[in-house]
This record gives structure tokens, C-alpha cells and sequence, in this order.
């Protein structure tokens, strides 16, 4: 029997909670609905005034009642970093370490044992907050989400710091996005109704399965991520795709399809297994579960196999990202959460 | 299943002021995943019917309190943040407002959150009735 745990992140639940049919409490309810046994918050997305409520003794205690009503463990706190707060300059090394650290007291406030971080976060912002981490003793996860992965030019220069520090504090949080086998179907239907051609969206696919088939080229650690971004999406392939979409008479639509294909990527499940000793969390992304519980892009049996086989014994926290591409014809998270542990509680119990 | 409202359905009214109809006003809701400060807004543009609104005569409301555009990119009070999925109201100063019946808007509106590598540009529009 694995001991992978299951969780929500509230993410997920963006459209219901923007649409005002769901509130946090609504919310947690539709989390422990589906069996799942974690939470994950996004603070800034849910709590008003935030970070003031946190402090407030009342808020922690309505906080903690409504966890134990719906019997919800916290898994993990996202954090958010936002350091272009002012449009002359980028907050300084000292105001973002403040930062960080405010973001792991809210976490340990609200009982979470683990923040996620963004790919943008500096490494000496990292490194400045690893002491306090270590006294609150909240972890900080990065995000390993597409263009980045494990096992790459990028995850070294995290690596190189946790050798160099030693630290037990910092790690990686795989999302499930790096492991799509084939562009998400509710992309191509969007794209569909943006009047895209049945003939881009073939030669879309098709680049796509060849980045799949060849190995993604990973890409490298730099700081300016426009720029890392851009030199990945070249030497992926991007320009001879664009450049066969333009002669195939490319609209809009078309057009709109081939760019985001570069939101999706494939990694070996392998790069989880080399990697398990600085993995404690996971955000189980996901596009789009069928009635009969698979995901139409990631690779949710071979995903979860890895994680069984290196032992993980953390969260799989569902993160239902599909529902952007359905706002014009409408979206149901709360089907597609339920679906998605179905289909993790499959993997992880079959 | 849920529905994408960007623009509040009854918000949009002529603003009145001293018994004169001083501008126009309507309520909006940000086009990203969590709330900010609304510092980090980079760009209002307001069309209405081809008509583009001066920057000076833009105004944000949230929870009450009234900013120009200029004043916005210093509001960082945690109070202050404009929430995920509530409505803030832009104001457009204009004399006599907007004339009775059908018109369109369209918003080009540019926030710059941290870790995307580009500003997040949200461009929408609607039809609407005063």
C-alpha cells in the first residue's frame, strides 16, 4: 500500500470562487467532497486584506475549526513573491528575504509545513530565507513547471545551493504539467472555436509529439526568464513550426494554438525518481478528466508509478488549470476536481 | 457550471455630481487568478464607442476609496488590495456623461505580477445600456 496522499489546491476551484458561487469554506467543503485529504491555499487568492487576517487570533481559529469540520490536513501554502510591487524598480534582496519571510510565517500561522515558491524567485532570496524556514520550520518548494523541469541546466543551479548549504529546508515541487504526452484537448476545442484549421492543429500536434519522441531540449538556468524562455522555445523547434503554420495560411486561431503548445512538455517519469530526495510536495496538474476518469493529456498511471516506486510518501495536490479555456462556453471545476481523484485515487491505489 | 462575467451587469451609470453629470462609471473585475496591490496595474485604456478616455481622466474606486491612475502605482496597503473576483469601478471623467441607449466598451487593462516574464494584458469588451 503507498502512502502518496492526495490534496486540492483551491486553485482549482478559481472560476466558482471568482463567479462567487463558491466562498473558502465552500471551497473546503468541495475538497473533502472528493475524498482528498489535503488542502493547498493560494492566500492571496482567498483571504481579503491579505496577509492582515492571518494574524488576527479569530481568523486562525475559524481557520482551524472549518480544517477539522471537513477533516482537511494543510499541504501547502503558495506563495507569490511579488516583487515588481512598484513600476520604477524591482523590490531589493533585503525587502524580498522580508518577504519570503512573511510568507513562511503566514504559512506556519495557517499549519502549513510547506510554501511554494515561483520559478522567478532569486537564488540569494532563496538562500536569505533558508535560516527562518529552518526556525518556523516551513519548507520552501520551487515550482518545476513547463518550459522547466528536473534533471536539467535549471535544476542544477538549485542543486548546486542545496549541496552547498546543506539545507533541508529547500526542495522541488514537480508540476504534473511536465509530463504531458500530447497537448490537452480542451486547448485544440478552443482553438477550434478561435477558428483554427483542422490542418494547423495537425502540424501543431505533430511538432508537439516530436519533441515528445526526440526529448524535450531543457532549458537553462537565467535569471532573465524571458530570454531562457525564448532560446527554449527556438531550440525546441518553435521557428520551423511557425514557420510551416504561416505557409499553411495560419489565423488567428491557428496562430494562438501553436504558441501556447509551448505551455506543455514531457519529462521522463525517471527524473522524479533520481529526484525524490528534495521532493515534498506535488501540484497534480491537470486539463481535463472524461467521465471515464482519464486525463486527456497527462500521464496520471505512469506518473503516479514513479512516485510509488521512489517511495514518495507526500501530497498529489490536484490543480485543475482547463477551466481558462472553457470560460466562453462555461466551466465545472467542481466535476473535474471530483474526477481528478478519482483517477489519482486509481493510480495510487491500483 | 459557471459563466465568465467580466464587467458588472448594473454597473454601468453616469456619475453625478452638485445635480451635474460629471463622467461615467462601471465595475470590473480583474482578469487574474488572486488579488493585488494595486500598484502593480501598469495600463487603463478605456474605449467607448471608438472614444478613448484621457489617462487623467480615469479614476479607480475599491473599497471606497478614489484614485487617479498616477496615484495608483503607489497604493500598496494590504487593505487596500483589489480582491480576486470582486468588482473595482473605473470612473471616466466626461461632461454630460454618456447619452441614454445602447454603447460599447472596450478595456485594454495591463498588470505586471511577479514571476511572468511579459505583462498580463487582459483586452475585453461589452455591449451595455445606460
Amino acid at each position: 500500500m503507498s502512502d502518496i496522499k492526495r490534496s486540492i489546491s483551491l486553485y482549482s476551484y478559481q472560476d466558482e470562487y471568482y463567479a462567487g458561487v463558491l466562498d473558502l469554506e465552500g471551497c473546503l467543503r468541495e475538497t473533502a467532497k472528493t475524498g482528498a485529504t489535503g488542502v493547498e491555499l493560494l492566500a492571496e487568492q482567498m483571504i481579503r486584506n491579505f496577509p492582515n487576517p492571518i494574524e488576527d487570533e479569530a481568523f486562525r481559529e475559524n481557520w482551524f475549526s472549518m480544517l477539522k469540520k471537513y477533516g482537511l490536513t494543510p499541504s501547502c501554502y503558495d506563495a507569490f513573491l511579488e516583487n515588481r510591487l512598484f513600476a520604477n524598480r524591482t523590490l531589493s534582496l533585503t525587502e524580498q528575504v522580508n518577504m519570503m519571510k512573511r510568507d513562511l510565517h503566514c504559512a506556519k500561522l495557517l499549519g502549513f509545513p510547506v510554501i511554494r515558491t515561483l520559478v522567478s524567485t532569486p537564488m540569494d532570496v532563496i538562500e536569505g530565507s533558508l535560516e527562518y524556514a529552518e526556525k518556523v520550520g516551513v519548507k520552501i518548494g520551487i515550482e518545476v513547471h513547463a518550459p522547466f523541469s528536473l534533471n536539467s541546466g535549471w535544476a542544477d543551479g538549485y542543486m548546486e545551493m542545496i549541496n552547498r548549504t546543506g539545507t533541508k529546508y529547500f526542495g522541488f515541487i514537480p508540476d504534473m504539467g511536465i509530463f504531458c504526452r500530447n497537448i490537452p484537448d480542451v486547448v485544440a476545442d478552443k482553438a477550434r472555436r478561435m477558428g483554427a484549421s483542422e490542418e494547423c492543429i495537425k502540424i501543431v500536434n505533430d511538432a508537439y509529439a516530436k519533441r515528445v519522441s526526440n526529448g524535450f531540449v531543457k532549458i537553462k538556468y537565467d535569471l532573465d526568464l524571458g530570454k531562457a524562455n525564448m532560446e527554449y522555445r527556438m531550440s525546441n523547434g518553435m521557428g520551423e513550426m511557425m514557420d510551416a503554420v504561416k505557409a499553411a495560411g495560419g489565423n488567428e486561431g491557428d496562430l494562438w494554438y501553436a504558441g501556447t503548445s509551448f505551455t506543455y512538455s514531457w519529462s521522463e517519469p525517471q527524473d522524479l525518481i533520481d529526484n525524490i530526495d528534495y521532493i515534498f510536495h506535488t501540484h497534480a496538474k491537470f486539463y481535463n478528466v472524461h467521465e471515464d476518469y482519464k486525463e486527456t493529456a497527462v500521464a496520471i498511471p505512469e506518473v503516479v508509478e514513479a512516485y510509488k516506486k521512489a517511495g514518495y510518501n507526500g501530497f498529489l495536490s490536484s490543480e485543475y488549470e482547463g477551466g481558462e479555456h472553457l470560460r466562453d462556453v462555461g466551466v465545472d471545476s467542481i466535476e473535474q476536481c471530483r474526477r481528478h481523484q478519482e483517477a489519482l485515487r486509481r493510480a495510487i491505489e491500483g | 457550471m459557471v459563466q465568465r462575467v467580466i464587467y458588472d451587469p448594473n454597473g454601468f451609470r453616469n456619475v453625478e455630481k452638485d445635480g451635474k453629470v460629471i463622467g461615467y462609471c462601471f465595475g470590473y473585475k480583474a482578469q487574474y487568478y488572486r488579488g493585488f496591490s494595486p500598484s502593480i496595474v501598469r495600463g487603463v485604456k478605456i474605449c467607448v464607442d471608438g472614444e478613448e478616455a484621457p489617462q487623467d481622466a480615469i479614476l479607480f474606486t475599491n473599497k471606497g476609496e478614489t484614485f487617479t491612475l498616477n496615484e495608483l502605482t503607489t497604493v500598496v496597503d494590504a487593505d487596500m488590495r483589489w480582491e480576486y473576483g470582486e468588482y473595482a469601478c473605473f470612473t471616466v471623467l466626461k461632461e454630460g456623461g454618456l447619452a441614454a441607449g445602447k454603447h460599447h466598451i472596450d478595456t485594454e487593462i495591463t498588470i505586471c505580477p511577479s514571476y511572468m516574464p511579459f505583462p498580463n494584458v487582459a483586452v475585453t469588451g461589452t455591449d451595455f445600456e445606460i
